[in-house]
């Protein structure tokens, strides 16, 4: 046993007790002792007061800083800047010479499975949304380039969500084509067709 | 009541054991009940498909049983124990004691109940309807009349420092309950608060803050101040600490409620006042802390074989961790990361598991063997009882961090192209899911540590004398030699009525500068972005919305952060939830935030969704809501909500008040009808799903955006 084990001696007891005991301060044999307050703690307070105050007239009395608003602007115009120059940077793509490229087609065939079928059916039958494998378009003619233009800004007042914050420019290329070659597939429970017939 | 008490009066601890008997029931209802709803996050078939027990309804069950019933009965004994005590005299009036007690079980007991059921008034912590509302008022009042009383009759002419917390928490709580609850009745278990929009945010999270500052913290620190020099036999460290850190605290605390809503709608400058005012609460915090901890020097040595020195001890230093970790997260930097996300869970977990529950627990270990007369049965299963707890807590605090911080680095992640790295919201939460078990796990602990405490004093009730010997209150109690003359802050240890004044005050002072300029709504709105309101079934898709508990998973706030506004459009604006009774903002983002979710689905989408979330996205943990296309809609009810929202400043016509019902119908029909085409069953025009359908496609469509 070493001797931070041990109880303080009647010593230590009686310095701390002698320290500032309050007169007169008992309560249910609660007594109470005037240490200062530490300096560390006391430095603490201040430090946290003083740079509050500042703080108040940097960004509310005198406004030199940013609002929420004017920050969120500065951040998002940032982003916007990366994505233009992203986008201008990457090649353009023929849709029609995708429609023949296996790889593309698989590509398009797994975001179809993850992303579309929950509401055009596994095979693109039609559910919540409509059936994507008749003649039948509600919105353009049923071309690569249309479907595309649907999938990325989506047709918000129908329901169809706007997929070019989800997905990547590759993944919408390759699921407009595959949509496109799905064309007469007939697959079974087929809804009823929508839109304009488009005849080739 | 023995022979030799009839001549001298004793304490009233009857009414302490009591409040400890009914501190243990509930603590181990609310443990439980957050046992259930931490499994319902890791495993959502938890949730039974049964309306009143899904997470919804059962995360306010378990909020406000561990704050009021648990928390509360705990402060309750711990106050009428150590009260009695300090001012040398028997409770003021034994029927009110019994009233409040009484009074409380009954609270909590018609919350529990009307919780489960879905009345709800959509405000954290302050869920209750408003007959439960007056109720409250109504015991807080008795509770403060026999604590009022008790001091008008003390035998001691100072108040010690535990007083002055419990003046400061019973006044405070009484007028932050007040003016969060003031609500127009609809029906009997119905009503709309006055407040609205950025109004209510503010009103709502002042009290929200405050409900941990004045019930689980100042009562808690009063206790802390009796049972730690009390258990340690040692002298409190500084008695000017005390006076200083109390005032920092009642002053400062009222004005830190707005850091729960940084980045949001609300304006700026209030926004800043939440920030600073938390910063500049580290330090007082602290304060106590020191007070508590240097209160032990020279008893160190007794907490390696007391308990319950281990248990008050660790709760203060819980307290310390908290209220270091709070003006932190109230940075607005570490807000936009945390905010929303399980760090808050943690941070909670770490005050009321750690700090509430330790003190409580600390208290009640060495209440019992005094309160009946005995010895604890086992102080090996009380040491049991710490280190699996303390366990718990551990395991707990840790996994929601990185549960939390893990989260919401993955929402705000952007990649080269400035386009979100995980914009599907569902792979965040798939991520955490492992997390939710390890947290189930460090709960389950907390939970087995509680019931070795109610097994050791089990037994120790079970061995205890029949015949009590009541503790004498003293005829006198000895005069004090004081040769200094009183300081102006003794003296006013002596002034009960000053010194209540003076909290009043200090607790007013932010109070009204926070809320007051926002009375007056209309100067922050612009009248060109006015917002339409809702249509009827939109309210009574809202009502719905509001009774499922959606607001503790779903957030209706885009903050101003590009995160959010890439992810779920435009920052949100004030106009948006101008008309909003009341706000639903939210405070954490289980699910996806929904202020713009309106249109982005068709109503089929959410139809399916709502019979069975995994139809449409597999991994999902949302819970299954089969009754809402059993139960009917109330429309008739819809002309007096009306009429109170119109009353309330919302302005509908009278035609729209007089024919809400009919109003209602139509929409219904129409919904009902487009569901039938698409393949659901025919006959929802009438049941709840179609009304809570129109409200969600109403949210982010009624106008006020830029």
């Amino acid at each position: 046993m070493n001797s931070n084990q041990n109880p303080p001696s009647p010593n230590q007891n009686k310095s701390l007790v002698d320290e500032a005991l309050i007169e007169g301060h008992e309560y249910d044999g609660i007594k109470e002792l005037d240490n200062p307050l530490p300096a560390w703690w006391l430095f603490t307070f201040l430090i946290t007061i003083i740079f509050s105050f500042l703080y108040w007239i940097h960004y509310d009395l005198t406004a030199t800083g940013p609002s929420t608003s004017a920050e969120l602007e500065m951040e998002l115009s940032q982003l916007q800047a990366l994505h233009s120059a992203a986008t201008s940077k990457e090649p353009s793509v023929d849709l029609q010479s995708l429609v023949k490229n296996s790889k593309a087609l698989e590509v398009g065939q797994g975001v179809f499975a993850a992303r579309c079928a929950v509401c055009h059916g596994a095979k693109a039958e039609g559910q919540i949304g409509p059936n994507l494998t008749d003649r039948f378009w509600i919105h353009g003619k049923g071309t690569p380039e249309d479907i595309l233009q649907v999938v990325s800004k989506g047709v918000l007042e129908k329901g169809m969500p706007s997929w070019e914050s989800m997905l990547s420019a590759t993944e919408i290329q390759s699921v407009s084509v595959y949509v496109f070659t799905l064309k007469n597939s007939n697959p079974p429970n087929a809804k009823a067709p929508d839109g304009t017939e488009i005849k080739e | 009541m023995t022979q030799s008490h009839s001549l001298a009066e004793v304490y009233d601890d009857k009414i302490v054991r009591s409040f400890v008997l009914a501190t243990l029931f509930w603590g181990l209802i609310a443990f439980i009940v957050g046992l259930l709803a931490a499994l319902q996050l890791a495993y959502w078939p938890f949730n039974f498909n049964l309306e009143w027990l899904t997470y919804g309804r059962i995360r306010p069950l378990h909020t406000n049983a561990a704050i009021f019933a648990f928390a509360g009965n705990a402060i309750f004994a711990g106050i009428y124990y150590s009260t009695q005590r300090l001012l040398k005299t028997r409770m003021f009036s034994d029927l009110l004691s019994s009233l409040h007690f009484w009074g409380w079980q009954i609270l909590i007991v018609s919350a529990a109940v009307t919780l489960l059921l879905g009345f709800s008034m959509g405000k954290e912590y302050a869920e209750l309807e408003w007959p439960l509302d007056i109720f409250i008022t109504l015991i807080w009042v008795i509770f403060a009349v026999n604590f009022f009383g008790t001091l008008s009759r003390r035998k001691e002419k100072h108040m010690y420092v535990a007083i002055w917390f419990y003046i400061a928490t019973i006044i405070t709580v009484a007028v932050l309950h007040i003016v969060n609850s003031i609500e127009i009745p609809v029906s009997t278990f119905k009503s709309y608060p006055v407040w609205s929009g950025i109004q209510d945010a503010l009103v709502q999270w002042w009290y929200g803050h405050n409900a941990v500052a004045f019930f689980l913290t100042t009562p808690f620190l009063g206790l802390m101040y009796y049972f730690i020099p009390k258990a340690a036999d040692r002298p409190v460290y500084s008695y000017r600490l005390s006076i200083i850190h109390f005032w920092a605290l009642v002053f400062l605390y009222i004005w830190a409620g707005p850091h729960h809503l940084l980045y949001t709608a609300l304006p700026d400058w209030a926004q800043t006042l939440g920030m600073i005012f938390s910063l500049m609460l580290w330090a007082p915090s602290w304060g106590g802390m020191i007070n508590g901890l240097l209160t032990l020097r020279g008893a160190w040595h007794k907490v390696r074989t007391e308990p319950i020195l281990k248990f008050l001890v660790t709760a203060v230093t819980f307290y310390g961790m908290s209220t270091f970790e709070g003006p932190l997260l109230s940075i607005k930097s570490v807000s936009a990361l945390a905010h929303y996300t399980d760090w808050i869970i943690a941070h909670v977990h770490g005050g009321t598991l750690g700090w509430n529950g330790f003190l409580t627990f600390g208290m009640i270990y060495y209440l019992v063997p005094r309160l009946w007369n005995t010895q604890l049965h086992s102080k090996k299963l009380a040491e049991w009882h710490f280190w699996i707890g303390l366990l718990g807590i551990i395991i707990y605090y840790i996994s929601m961090w990185a549960a939390g911080i893990t989260q919401g680095l993955m929402w705000r992640a952007v990649d080269d192209k400035g386009k979100l790295v995980y914009p599907d919201f569902i792979e965040t939460v798939t991520r955490i899911v492992p997390l939710y078990w390890v947290r189930a796990l460090g709960g389950a602990l907390f939970i087995a540590g509680f019931l070795l405490m109610i097994y050791n004093i089990w037994k120790t009730l079970r061995k205890a004398p029949q015949t009590r010997k009541e503790e004498i209150v003293p005829q006198q109690v000895p005069l004090k030699t004081q040769t200094h003359p009183e300081t102006s802050h003794r003296k006013l240890e002596g002034l009960v009525t000053v010194f209540t004044v003076l909290v009043v005050l200090a607790v007013l002072a932010g109070s009204i500068i926070e809320i007051y300029p926002t009375l007056s709504l209309h100067n922050y709105i612009d009248p060109l972005k006015r917002t339409q309101p809702y249509s009827p079934l939109e309210i009574a898709g809202r009502d719905v919305y509001i009774s499922e508990g959606c607001y503790v998973c779903h957030s209706q706030m885009i903050r101003k952060l590009p995160e959010d506004v890439l992810r779920f459009g435009p920052a949100s604006t004030i106009e948006e939830s101008f008309y909003d009774h009341p706000f639903q903002w939210g405070s954490k983002r289980t699910g996806p935030d929904l202020a713009r979710v309106g249109g982005k689905y068709p109503a089929l989408w959410h139809y399916r969704h709502m019979m069975n979330p995994r139809d449409l996205i597999p991994q999902s943990i949302m819970p299954n809501y089969p009754w809402l296309e059993q139960k009917k809609v109330d429309f008739y009810v819809l002309r007096k909500k009306f009429s109170v929202l119109k009353r309330l400043g919302v302005p509908y016509d009278e035609n729209t008040v007089a024919n809400a019902d009919k109003i209602a119908e139509e929409q219904a029909k129409t919904i009902a009808a487009e569901l039938k085409n698409g393949g659901a069953p025919a006959g929802l025009e009438d049941k709840e799903i179609v009304a809570l359908i129109a409200y969600l496609q109403a949210l982010g469509k009624k106008g006020g955006t830029p």
